[in-house]
C-alpha cells in the first residue's frame, strides 16, 4: 500500500520471479505479510478466548482479565462431558451427527436431481419455477414456520429427527439448487450433446457425466450443509423435546438456564467441543475443495 | 404441448395426494406396545431438578408398573416456547408444569383439563384454599401449586453490618428502603441495589402495597398512568443518586445470575424470588441474606404466596386418571416429597410442608425463615393474570428501558406502557 | 456465513445474468450470446417433459408442502388474530393498520434494521474485497491466510460464538478493558443504546471471509494481460485498481451485495445472544426479525407476526429489484462489454 507499491507490479502471480532484484528485502511485501498476521490475530482471538476460557476455574472465569486461565482446569470439560442428565455427551454428539449427516445425504441428493433439469432440461414453466426457486432463497423461514410445524404434526414427525431432515430430500434448501445449476451451467455443453450422440438418455447423462463434474460443487454443498446443520438452533428448539433427542446445540443452551445458577466454564467447554467438528471438517474438506477445483477444469 | 402439461399437473396432484396419505396416518402415541400406559410429562428447571424428578417419576412407575412416563425439560424461556408450539398443533403433553402466568392462556383455551373431573385420583384437601385459588380459571381448577414462594430481598448482609445497617425487618417501607440504600451507599461507595424499576413483579409488590392491584376481575389493567408515573419517578431518583444500578446494567437482566448486577458483583442487593435467589451463593457464600419486601407507608404489605409452579393435565390426554395418580404422586405423597424436597418451592401440601421444614438446612432453611416471619401478615395472592400479561412483562422492562437511558420520560412511557397493555388485553 | 462457491468462479459471476433476470420477473430477458456455453441461438427443439418432471419431483413435492402451502396459510393469517392456541379469527387489514399507526416498536426495528444494513454489508464488503486484493498478490501463504480469514465465517452463525462475543463486549470484556488501557473507559459495549448494535455489525463484519474468498475466486479470472498492459501504459496502482479490477469485478461484487444484504435483514441469532433475545439496551438491537419473533413467539400474536413477515417479504423483495436495477448502471458484463 505504500508509494512503493506502485513500482512493482500488482499481481504477484503474473510476474517472473526473476524480475526482482534479488538480495533485496521486499519492504511492500514484508508489510502485507505484517498486515496479514496482524489482522490474522485480531480475527482468531475470540476463538482463542473461548479455548482459554473453556479451560478456567470457575472463579475467573468471569472475573479474571487476563487471557490465559491461572492454571489448566480441566474440571469445565469432565462437567461437559457428563453432557445432561442421563444423556452423554456421545449421545448428543451422535444426535447432531445424525440430523447433520442426513441433511447432507438430503442435500447432495434433492439438490443436483433440481438443479440438472433447471439447467439442463427444458421443461414447460421452467422460467418462472426457477423464479420462484430463487425467491425462496430470500424467503425468511419466520414466515413459514407455524404453517409447517402444523404439517409436521399432522405427519406425525414432531419430535424426531425427521423436521431436519426431511426438508432436506425435498430440496428445500433453494441456495444449493441456484448454487449448482449455476455451476452445471459452467459445464460445457459439448459434453451432453456429445452423451446424446452415444445415445445416452438423461439419466445416464445426469449419473455418468453431470454428477462427477459437479463433484466441487457437491462437495460445497456438503459441507455448508453439515455447518449450517450442526449450528442450528432454533428448529431443533422446536421440534426436539426429549433429552434423549437433545443436540450439541440444544444442549448448550440448557448451560444457561435463565432461572438457575449457570455455569459459563462446562458451558465454553461444551462450546469448544460442539466448534470442534466444524473446525476438523473443514480443514479436511479444504484440500478436497482446492483439489476439486483445480481438476474441474472449469477455468478453460 | 397438451400432453406434457397434463403429466406436470398429474405429477403436482400425486405430490398432493401423497402428502394427504401421510398426513391420514398419522397417529398420537398413547400406548405403548406392550400395552403400556404412556405419559408424557415435561417441566423446566435445571439438571438437579431433571434428576429428582426422574427419581420421582422411577419411584412411581416401580409402584404403576403399567405407566410409562416420558419426561423432558427445558431452560424456562425455552420451554414455553416449546409448549406453546405442541400446544398450538394440538400435541401437548399429558402432565405439564406450568407458570402462573400462563394458566389464564392455557385454560382458556381449553388446552388444560378441569381436575375436578379427576378429584377421586388427586385430592387436593391438604392444600391451603387462597393458594389453589391462583391455579383457578373462570371458577374451575385447571392447575394445582407445586411449591410456594414469596418476593423478597436478597442482599449481603456484610456490607449491611458494615454500613453499621440493621437487616430489614417485616413491615420497613418504600421510603426506608431509600435511606437504608443512602447509608450503605455513603459506606461503599457504589450503587447498591439492582435498579428495581424494570421488572413488572416489583411494580405489582410496590402496587399492592398502596392498596392496588395489577388486574381487576375482568383481566383489565386496575392501574392508572400516574401510578407508573410515580413508581417510575421513584426507581428514576433512585438511579439519578447512584443508589441503585445505572441503565447499562439493569438493561441485562434477564433472571440468570451472570446478567444481573448483584450476580456480577455491580451492586449488594436485587428484589427476587426467594428460592431462587439461592443462584447468587456462588457468587456471596454465606454473605447472602433474605429480607422481607418493603412495605406500604401504613404498613401494607405488598408482597404476596405465590405459586413457584403449577402443574396440569392436558384436555386431550388419553389417560387422564393415571396423570392425575401421578400428580397426586407427586404432591401429596411421602415419597415424592421426600425426594423432591423444596426444589419447587416450598411444598403446598401441609403435611409435607410440616414435615420439610424443621430439616432444612442453609439457604433452604433461609428460604423458609422469610416464609415463617411472613406468616399471617400477607393478603391473599392475585388471581391468574391474564393471557397477555406474559407479553407485557417484557414489555414492562422495554419500556423502563427508555426510562433508564433517558430517553425518554417516566410520564411517556407510563402512558405507552397502558396503551400496549390496552392493545394486548383487548378482549 | 454466506454460502460460499469457492469452487465455481462461474457460479460467482453468472447470477447477475441469470438468477438476476429470474427473480426480477424476465427468465428469459437475458439477450442472445449473454451467457457462455449455451446453446442461446438455436431454435428450442422439442424433448419429452417426463425426466424433467422426475428430477424435480422433490423440490415440487417440498415447494408445495413446505414452502407454498405455509405461505399461503401464514397470508391468511396475516388478516387473524391468531394466539396459537384458539381458532384464528378473521380481522381484515387491522394488523396491517396497527403496524403503521399503533407500534412505535415496530418503526423503531425498522431502523433498526436499516442501519444495521448500511453500517455491516459495506463495511463487510470493503474488509473481503481489500482482503482479497492483499492476498491475490501474495505468493506464499496465500491459501493459508485464505482458509485462515475464511474460518470465522464458518463458526459465526453459531450460538456459542455470539455468547462469546456478548462476553467480549461486555462490561469488564476483553475489549472493555482494552480499550481502558488506552484510557477509554467504555463500560461495555453491549449494554449501550447506539454501541450494541455495533457490536452486532461487528460480528457480522468478522465474518468477511466468505465474500473474500468469492471476490478472490472473481480476481483470479481477471487476465493478467490487462494489468500489465496498463502498468506499461503508466497506470499507478489505484487507477489499475478502480479502471480494471472493479468493473471487471463488478458482477462479483454485485452477487455479494445482493447475498449479503438479502441476509443482513433477516440477521437473527446475532442479535439474539447480545440482547436476551429482547433487542436491548433501549430497543437499539431490536431488528425486525427479533420483533416478528417477539411479536410472534413471545406474545403469541400470530396473525401480527404473519403479517410482519409478509411486509420483510416485500421489503427483501423491493430491494433486491431495486438493486438489480441500478446494477444495470454499474455492473458490467465482460462477455457482453466484448461486442
Amino acid at each position: 500500500m505504500s508509494a512503493h507499491a506502485t513500482a512493482s507490479p500488482p499481481s504477484g502471480r503474473d510476474v517472473p520471479p526473476a524480475r526482482r532484484a534479488r538480495g533485496r528485502v521486499d519492504w511492500p511485501r514484508v508489510a502485507l505479510h505484517a498486515g496479514c498476521l496482524a489482522a490474522l490475530i485480531v480475527l482468531l482471538y475470540p476463538l482463542a478466548w473461548l479455548v482459554a476460557t473453556s479451560f478456567k476455574p470457575a472463579d475467573e472465569v468471569l472475573s479474571s482479565l487476563a487471557l490465559l486461565p491461572s492454571r489448566l482446569a480441566t474440571e469445565n470439560y469432565s462437567t461437559a462431558a457428563d453432557g445432561i442428565e442421563g444423556v452423554s455427551l456421545l449421545q448428543l454428539f451422535g444426535n447432531s451427527l445424525t440430523i447433520s449427516l442426513g441433511a447432507v445425504l438430503g442435500n447432495v441428493l434433492s439438490c443436483s436431481l433440481a438443479a440438472y433439469a433447471f439447467a439442463r432440461l427444458r421443461f414447460r414453466l421452467r422460467g418462472p419455477l426457477f423464479a420462484f426457486m430463487i425467491a425462496t432463497i430470500m424467503l425468511p423461514h419466520h414466515a413459514v414456520l407455524i404453517p409447517q410445524y402444523i404439517v409436521f404434526n399432522q405427519l406425525g414427525m414432531v419430535n424426531t429427527f425427521w423436521p431436519m431432515v426431511l426438508p432436506k430430500f425435498l430440496a428445500t434448501d433453494a441456495f444449493f439448487v441456484f448454487l449448482m445449476v449455476q455451476f452445471m451451467r459452467g459445464l460445457p455443453r459439448e459434453l451432453d450433446e456429445a452423451a446424446k450422440i452415444d445415445g445416452c438418455g438423461p439419466f445416464r447423462t445426469f449419473a455418468r457425466i453431470v454428477l462427477p463434474l459437479t463433484r466441487p460443487a457437491l462437495i460445497t454443498t456438503a459441507i455448508f450443509t453439515f455447518i449450517w446443520t450442526w449450528n442450528d438452533f432454533f428448529t431443533q428448539l422446536i421440534y426436539l423435546f426429549e433429552p434423549g433427542k437433545y443436540t450439541l446445540t440444544l444442549a448448550l443452551r440448557t448451560f444457561v438456564d435463565t432461572s438457575s445458577q449457570s455455569a459459563y466454564g462446562p458451558m465454553f467447554a461444551m462450546s469448544v467441543i460442539a466448534l470442534l467438528p466444524i473446525v476438523l471438517f473443514f480443514l479436511a474438506f479444504q484440500r478436497l475443495l482446492v483439489e476439486g477445483m483445480a481438476n474441474s477444469g472449469l477455468k478453460g | 404441448m397438451y400432453r406434457p402439461r397434463t403429466r406436470a399437473f398429474g405429477a403436482a396432484a400425486a405430490a398432493f395426494a401423497l402428502c394427504a396419505a401421510l398426513a391420514g396416518c398419522s397417529q398420537g402415541a398413547s400406548a405403548a406396545g406392550d400395552g403400556k400406559v404412556v405419559l408424557r410429562f415435561t417441566w423446566w428447571g435445571n439438571a438437579d431438578r431433571a434428576a429428582r424428578t426422574e427419581k420421582a417419576v422411577a419411584a412411581f412407575e416401580k409402584a404403576h408398573p403399567n405407566v410409562d412416563i416420558r419426561t423432558s425439560y427445558s431452560p424456562y424461556e425455552a420451554y414455553k416456547q416449546k409448549l406453546a408450539t405442541q400446544a398450538a398443533g394440538g400435541d401437548a403433553p399429558d402432565i405439564v408444569q406450568l407458570d402462573y402466568r400462563q394458566i389464564s392462556q392455557y385454560a382458556g383455551s381449553g388446552i388444560l383439563l378441569d381436575l375436578a373431573e379427576q378429584r377421586k385420583a388427586l385430592p387436593t384437601g391438604q392444600m391451603d384454599k387462597s393458594l389453589l385459588r391462583t391455579g383457578q380459571f373462570e371458577g374451575k381448577q385447571y392447575a394445582i401449586p407445586m411449591g410456594v414462594g414469596t418476593q423478597a430481598l436478597a442482599y449481603d448482609k456484610e456490607a449491611w453490618r458494615e454500613a453499621g445497617v440493621p437487616p430489614p425487618r417485616p413491615g420497613w417501607t418504600w421510603d426506608d428502603l431509600e435511606s437504608v440504600l443512602r447509608e450503605v451507599k455513603r459506606e461503599h461507595d457504589s450503587p447498591v441495589m439492582t435498579d428495581p424499576g424494570s421488572m413488572e413483579d416489583w411494580f405489582e409488590v410496590w402496587l399492592r402495597s398502596r392498596g392496588k392491584r395489577l388486574y381487576d376481575e375482568n383481566g383489565q389493567v386496575a392501574f392508572s398512568e400516574d401510578d407508573l408515573t410515580r413508581y417510575w419517578t421513584y426507581t428514576s431518583k433512585l438511579r439519578k443518586e447512584g443508589l441503585v444500578s445505572p441503565a447499562e446494567g439493569t438493561t441485562q437482566l434477564d433472571g440468570s445470575v451472570e446478567n444481573s448486577p448483584m450476580g456480577r458483583k455491580k451492586a449488594m442487593a436485587e428484589f427476587n424470588w426467594d428460592a431462587p435467589s439461592a443462584g447468587f451463593e456462588s457468587v456471596y457464600g454465606d454473605r447472602l441474606a433474605l429480607a422481607p419486601m418493603p412495605a406500604g407507608e401504613n404498613g401494607t404489605m405488598g408482597q404476596y404466596y405465590k405459586p413457584s409452579m403449577l402443574i396440569g393435565i392436558s384436555a386431550k390426554s388419553s389417560h387422564p386418571r393415571e396423570a392425575a395418580r401421578f400428580i397426586d404422586f407427586l404432591l401429596n405423597s411421602d415419597k415424592a416429597a421426600d425426594i423432591l424436597t423444596v426444589d419447587r418451592g416450598t411444598p403446598v401440601n401441609n403435611r409435607q410442608r410440616e414435615r420439610m421444614l424443621p430439616n432444612l438446612t442453609g439457604f433452604q432453611k433461609a428460604v423458609a425463615d422469610l416464609q415463617k416471619s411472613l406468616e399471617g401478615k400477607l393478603k391473599a395472592p392475585p388471581t391468574a393474570p391474564p393471557r397477555g400479561d406474559n407479553a407485557l412483562q417484557s414489555v414492562f422492562q422495554k419500556d423502563y428501558d427508555q426510562v433508564a437511558f433517558e430517553k425518554a420520560s417516566p410520564r411517556r412511557m407510563a402512558q405507552q406502557f397502558l396503551t400496549e397493555a390496552r392493545a394486548e388485553l383487548r378482549p | 456465513m454466506p454460502p460460499t462457491p469457492t469452487t465455481s468462479p462461474a457460479a460467482a459471476a453468472a447470477p447477475g445474468a441469470d438468477g438476476a433476470g429470474a427473480a426480477a420477473g424476465r427468465p428469459r430477458a437475458g439477450g442472445p450470446g449473454r451467457r457462455l456455453g449455451r446453446s442461446g441461438g438455436r431454435p428450442p427443439r422439442r424433448e419429452p417433459q417426463g425426466p424433467a418432471w422426475i428430477f424435480l419431483s422433490p423440490w415440487v413435492l417440498g415447494a408445495a408442502v413446505l414452502t407454498l402451502l405455509p405461505m399461503a396459510v401464514s397470508l391468511y393469517l396475516s388478516f387473524t388474530d391468531y394466539n396459537l392456541f384458539d381458532p384464528p379469527s378473521w380481522i381484515g387489514l387491522r394488523n396491517y393498520v396497527q403496524m403503521f399507526t399503533e407500534d412505535p416498536r415496530l418503526l423503531r426495528s425498522v431502523g433498526n434494521t436499516l442501519l444495521y444494513v448500511l453500517v455491516a454489508v459495506p463495511l463487510q464488503l470493503a474488509l473481503a474485497l481489500a482482503a482479497a486484493v492483499a492476498l491475490k498478490s501474495m505468493r506464499r501463504g496465500k491459501d493459508f491466510y485464505r482458509s485462515a480469514f475464511y474460518a470465522p465465517s464458518l463458526l459465526g452463525a453459531s450460538m456459542s460464538i455470539a455468547l462469546v462475543w456478548r462476553a467480549l463486549f461486555n462490561d469488564g470484556g476483553t475489549v472493555d478493558n482494552f480499550l481502558s488501557t488506552f484510557g477509554v473507559h467504555t463500560g461495555g459495549w453491549v449494554n449501550r443504546p447506539g454501541w450494541a448494535l455495533l457490536t452486532v455489525a461487528l460480528l457480522t463484519v468478522w465474518q468477511f471471509g466468505a465474500p473474500m474468498v468469492i471476490f478472490l475466486a472473481g480476481l483470479q479470472q481477471i487476465p493478467g494481460e490487462l494489468y500489465e498492459a496498463a502498468a506499461v501504459d503508466g497506470a499507478g496502482r489505484w487507477r489499475q485498481f478502480a479502471s480494471i479490477t472493479l468493473p471487471m469485478l463488478s458482477p462479483v461484487l454485485f452477487f455479494n451485495l445482493v447475498l449479503q444484504t438479502i441476509q443482513a435483514f433477516q440477521v437473527f441469532t446475532p442479535a439474539f445472544a447480545v440482547s436476551g433475545g429482547r433487542g436491548g439496551p433501549a430497543d437499539s438491537t431490536l431488528f425486525y426479525t427479533l420483533y416478528l419473533y417477539d411479536r410472534g413467539f413471545t406474545a403469541s400474536h400470530m396473525g401480527y407476526a404473519s403479517a410482519m413477515a409478509w411486509m420483510l417479504l416485500l421489503a427483501i423483495g423491493i430491494v433486491t429489484a431495486v438493486l438489480f436495477r441500478t446494477s444495470r448502471s454499474w455492473v458490467f458484463y465482460a462477455n457482453e462489454e466484448g461486442h
